[in-house]
């Protein structure tokens, strides 16, 4: 399962061919609980805002019934516990995922 | 992204597969309200009005399940089109023409060497200009773990032509089946990778954001440390011996069937002694 809300992204700075040095990775937090997705896994992260405060939250798309989770964005690279993105009042399921 | 230019950011979904035949990895649209709210998910449409589709044959299903799109100005003409990944690991586009709508028929994207494609499967297209050189690139996770970009080296103007993909994180080592695994044995993503690139923290560089699939695995209740591995290791034993015979009974539909029943036997005892947590999590790299 992929969600997507899609953007180019055009970053200014000098051009660095490509070669990239990374720290090392860190799993990111929902509240002060580790990002997951349910099983069978699969997790698809997304970053937009989708609240309109103009910070980007991170939404997470899972096999699982394609349902996606949003965690609001707190500022200082903080997300809150998430809670499932709704659709017309009921949980967004995109289908054929299961 | 805003796919129907009305104002309202909208959500775009590949899929795995529609339950009808024959499969397709159909696009979605959760398209955003005035209220900031979404609408249900709706199935991406050409203008044709027929479902977009990766064309495929029965041979070539990969080419078409499993999708994941972006949606980027890939041609530079002011219209955004859809740059689409599959199980396959492929690359293709479909043309934008204003408004959400798009044609129903799709390109491959090509190298000079042929298809471009990434190492493993499910491609994971993420349209960016990676090496900041004012073209548009493309980052992708695998199934094999690992994120890599295939450099856009087209002139200024000139339609994107794509460079083989090459590798911008390694994937971790495989981690050996059966053995436990917990939280806090994970030191990065495994397999089944997605990635997302954004600026994360306004340093000017691009950083990743990378989803995986992993299964976490504990020893199960009660069981001592040489109690695990000792029932590990029998079960490993008779898992090869039985494999063996099922190999060896080529032809033989009845001992086929009699061995495959073996096997899913012992994957269920396998369940007494070892517990399985299906999950993913996601990982940020921040570059230096």
């Amino acid at each position: 399962m992929k969600v997507l809300l899609s953007s180019l992204v055009l970053f200014g700075g000098a051009a660095a061919c490509g070669a990239a040095e990374f720290q090392r990775p860190v799993r990111l937090l929902g509240g002060d609980q580790p990002v997951r997705v349910e099983s069978p896994g699969y997790a698809a992260p997304c970053l937009a805002d989708v609240d309109g405060d103009g910070a980007k939250d991170l939404l997470v798309g899972q096999f699982n019934q394609g349902k996606i989770m949003v965690y609001k964005n707190l500022g200082d690279g903080k997300f809150a516990a998430g809670s499932w993105l709704e659709a017309e009042g009921a949980v967004a399921e995109v289908p054929g995922v299961w | 992204m805003d796919i129907d230019a009305d104002g309202h950011n909208d959500i775009l979904s590949g899929s795995y597969s529609r339950m009808s035949q024959p499969m397709a990895g159909l696009f979605q649209v959760l398209s955003g309200k005035p209220d900031g709210t979404f609408s249900q998910a709706a199935v991406l449409e050409g203008t044709d009005h027929e479902p977009l589709i990766i064309p495929a044959t029965e041979e070539t299903i990969i080419e078409n399940i499993c999708t994941r799109p972006s949606a980027v100005d890939w041609d530079q003409d002011g219209d955004l089109d859809l740059v689409v990944g599959n199980f396959a690991g492929s690359f293709y586009t479909f043309s934008g023409e204003g408004q959400g709508r798009f044609s129903p028929k799709s390109e491959q994207i090509m190298t000079d060497d042929g298809p471009l494609k990434i190492q493993g499967h499910h491609s994971d297209p993420f349209p960016v200009d990676w090496d900041q050189d004012g073209d548009i690139d493309l980052v992708s996770g695998s199934s094999e773990g690992g994120v890599q970009w295939a450099e856009n080296s087209a002139s200024s103007g000139e339609a994107p032509a794509l460079k083989p993909f090459r590798e911008l994180i390694a994937a971790d080592p495989r981690i050996s089946y059966g053995k436990p695994l917990g939280e806090d044995d994970l030191t990065g993503p495994t397999g089944s990778t997605r990635v997302w690139v954004d600026d994360v923290n306004a340093d000017g560089k691009p950083d990743l954001l990378v989803g995986d699939s992993v299964t976490l695995t504990t020893m199960g209740d009660g069981l001592s440390k040489e109690e695990f591995e000792q029932k590990q290791a029998q079960w490993e034993k008779d898992l090869a011996k039985t494999s063996e015979e099922y190999n060896a009974a080529a032809g033989d539909q009845e001992k086929l069937q009699e061995y495959s029943a073996k096997i899913q036997k012992l994957y269920a005892q396998r369940a007494e002694f070892i517990k399985e947590d299906r999950t993913g999590f996601v990982w940020l790299y921040l570059q230096k």
